[in-house]
């Protein structure tokens, strides 16, 4: 169930991110590649143009160049110190007319074409700046511009006027363009992925809800999970889980009708027998046939035990009507009137049955006004009825069966301790097990303590196996005790 | 107390067989009814001492039997077999018409002790002017007890102790009870071990009778009959 959640929650917020963060990277790539051609454009449009001033500073007269480089000029090309025009003014093939550098030729790739200018990169050794000694290689863009310039023996002359410029400004400006779009783009992915997320948490939310529902209730619970809890396109499958729970709890239903009719039907049968089997004890002068109607007599007692444990066993179970019903019980006259009505059970049995004169704290200390306890009263008295026959069975004729009813806390304790023979340790969880017996002894089908813990829990408490001092079994029961202002 | 005149409505005819059998020999005279309709004519026209009513008659079922019956006989004490336990809430309705109930199956002497119950009760109301348990008599008017004839001073406090436990035999009498029977009866209500040493005395009267009062730790007391006392250990 947590598995599946969790990976619908991660699958949704992959669907929608994934598709968005390709495209929006898409998005930044373009943009940053737009930026860097119109930075290049604008820079390469600038050494065309200091090309063409530098070509127009070289006349031709006749078949010679007249080079009228003036220092004003010279000192507009080298303006910035630090990023300063290089320049080179050759005819072909490599007579240098004038210039500050030498510049590599135009690759042969490009096809001279005349008043045209050619862009490329290179690399030339200088000094980036006039305080700099010329170091190794820069890289540097260079335009190339090939001028003709009147004729000699009826071939055309060439100039080559070559500008150049080093990369770094322009590779500064594309790093600035980078960190300019990569850094919002950014924030905004991180903003968007943690929106979607919660977004998509916040639309999950209701089948969570649901889950929530479904993983808290007691696996016993049958009732129908509630509509409205879910979203519209759930309501289908909530639907079908509802019928589904329904059917189950038909079933379950129909089962335990079963049980507890075939349970009172029994009943009836079984007390002819035990009936018949007393009349005939009575009659008979045989003692062999005697011991055989004893054995009878003894078979039909245990069935009808039995009957009346499952039938207890199944009005115990959570679904069954019974256990909805509480009331507030005031849990120490409850215990009493139950002990009082033991009592005769008890002296039957030859057992000392008998209630602690003082009902208050374990330490001792008077119990300070009622106790109460938020219970089924029938299903409680069965569960307490239980545990005493079960000490009045087992502690053995002659022994002593004391009750206490205690504050602990926040709990209301029932405690029955006898001075029988006890349980050993190692044997006191298996007792609430259904149909396990720890002696042959006795009418006990094994259902007894499995009641009593089913009853117990079923409100909100526990029941736990102690030793008795010196020794003998105490049974506590703990519930949860209503705060005195509650009960008010 | 022998010689009771008995109705039981049965129809299980193995268990009316037996109990027929177990009943007579525990000195009732019985008459069976297998149905509702045989039921309700012999008990509207015959005068029975107490009916045994099973809840699931056929024709017509015990619990309209019950309400029928007592138009005629309010007074006659009826005891009810059913195969439904005191969980069951369609029992809740019944104590209302009965005087007890019974759930099968059952003990013979469970049954026989309840049977004398109702009856001790149904004989022992506001108006019985006797009590008895065992070998013990007590004349509630005069305020006299007999043990086997031979009569037993008492004091008023002692005669009040006793209609209670007498009234409640097996059955644990409390000490808030005694307090409140001895209140109403006029008598201070006395402090500390008041209860104790009156039942201390009371014990000593009752000695050469079958019977003895027993102390029960926290509750109180109870009057306590050969047949309820199992043997000792």
């Amino acid at each position: 169930m947590r598995a599946g959640e969790q990976s619908l929650h991660r699958q949704l917020v992959a669907w929608v991110l994934l598709p968005q963060l390709v495209l929006w990277l898409a998005g930044g790539v373009a943009t940053y590649r737009l930026a860097v051609r119109y930075v290049n454009q604008a820079a390469d449009a600038t050494l065309s143009q200091a090309a063409r001033t530098l070509a127009r500073q070289v006349k031709p007269i006749g078949d010679g160049l007249l080079i009228d480089f003036p220092r004003a000029a010279q000192d507009v090309l080298e303006a910035d110190p630090n990023d300063r025009f290089l320049y080179m003014v050759s005819t072909p093939p490599g007579q240098f007319i004038l210039g500050n550098n030498n510049i590599p030729l135009p690759p042969p790739t490009m096809t001279p074409r005349l008043g045209d200018p050619y862009f490329y990169d290179g690399e030339i050794a200088y000094a980036a700046s006039a305080r700099q000694a010329a170091s190794g290689p820069t890289k540097v863009r260079i335009a190339a511009l090939y001028l003709d310039y009147g004729e000699t023996d009826g071939k055309r002359q060439w100039m080559l006027v070559q500008v150049a410029r080093s990369m770094a400004n322009r590779e500064d400006i594309w790093r600035r363009i980078l960190i300019d779009t990569l850094l919002p783009l950014s924030i905004l992915i991180i903003l968007m992925t943690m929106i979607v997320w919660i977004g998509t948490g916040a639309g999950l939310a209701p089948l969570l809800r649901l889950r929530r529902e479904v993983e808290d209730r007691s696996p016993a619970d049958l009732t129908p999970l509630r509509m409205e809890a879910a979203p519209q396109e759930l309501r289908s499958l909530v639907g079908a889980l509802n019928g589904l729970l329904a059917s189950v709890r038909q079933s379950v239903d129909a089962q335990k009708r079963f049980i507890a009719d075939a349970a009172h039907q029994l009943r009836t049968p079984l007390a002819g027998l035990k009936s018949q089997t007393e009349v005939a004890l009575g009659v008979t002068a045989d003692p062999a046939l005697a011991a055989r109607l004893a054995l009878v007599h003894q078979g039909a007692t245990r069935s009808a035990h039995l009957i009346n444990r499952l039938l207890m066993l199944a009005r115990a179970e959570p679904e069954a009507a019974m256990i909805q019903e509480k009331s507030v019980l005031d849990l120490e006259p409850f215990v009493r009137h139950l002990v009082a009505e033991a009592v005769p059970r008890a002296l039957r049995a030859g057992v000392d049955l008998g209630m602690s004169e003082a009902t208050g704290t374990p330490d001792g200390k008077a119990l300070p006004g009622e106790l109460r306890v938020q219970a089924n009263h029938l299903l409680l008295g069965e569960a307490l009825n239980n545990v005493l026959d079960n000490a009045i069975e087992y502690a053995g004729r002659g022994s002593e069966i004391t009750v206490r009813v205690l504050r602990d806390g926040d709990d209301a304790l029932m405690v029955v301790a006898d001075n029988g023979p006890g349980i050993p340790a190692p044997d006191r969880a298996r007792v609430f097990d259904r149909f396990v017996r720890l002696t042959d002894k006795g009418l006990g089908c094994g259902l007894g303590l499995a009641i009593v813990k089913e009853i117990v829990e079923r409100h909100g408490g526990a029941v736990v196996l102690e030793d008795a001092v010196p020794h003998g079994l105490k049974v506590v029961l703990r519930l949860p005790a209503l705060s005195r202002r509650a009960t008010r | 107390m022998k010689f009771m005149q008995l109705l039981l409505a049965e129809d299980d005819l193995i268990l009316a067989n037996g109990l027929t059998a177990q009943l007579s020999r525990a000195g009732f005279v019985v008459q069976h009814a297998p149905n509702g309709p045989v039921a309700e004519y012999l008990l509207t026209n015959q005068n029975y001492d107490i009916a045994i009513l099973d809840l699931g008659l056929p024709m017509i079922d015990g619990l309209s039997v019950l309400k029928n019956v007592r138009a005629h006989r309010p007074d006659l004490p009826v005891l009810i077999l059913t195969a439904l336990d005191k969980l069951d809430s369609r029992v809740a309705g019944l104590n209302a018409g009965a005087d007890d109930y019974v759930t099968k199956p059952f003990d013979f002497p469970e049954l026989e002790a309840r049977l004398n119950a109702v009856l001790r009760r149904a004989r022992s109301g506001a108006g019985a002017p006797e009590l008895a348990a065992g070998s013990l008599r007590f004349d509630r008017e005069t305020r006299r007890a007999f043990i086997n004839a031979a009569p037993v001073e008492l004091s008023p406090r002692e005669a009040v102790l006793l209609d209670l436990l007498l009234l409640n035999v097996d059955r644990v009498v409390t000490k808030e009870q005694i307090a409140s029977a001895w209140a109403g009866d006029g008598n201070d209500v006395g402090t500390g071990n008041t209860a104790e040493v009156h039942i201390h005395r009371l014990r000593r009267k009752l000695d050469g009778s079958n019977l003895a009062i027993r102390t029960v730790r926290g509750l109180g007391y109870l009057l306590e009959t050969e047949l309820l006392a199992g043997p000792r250990p």
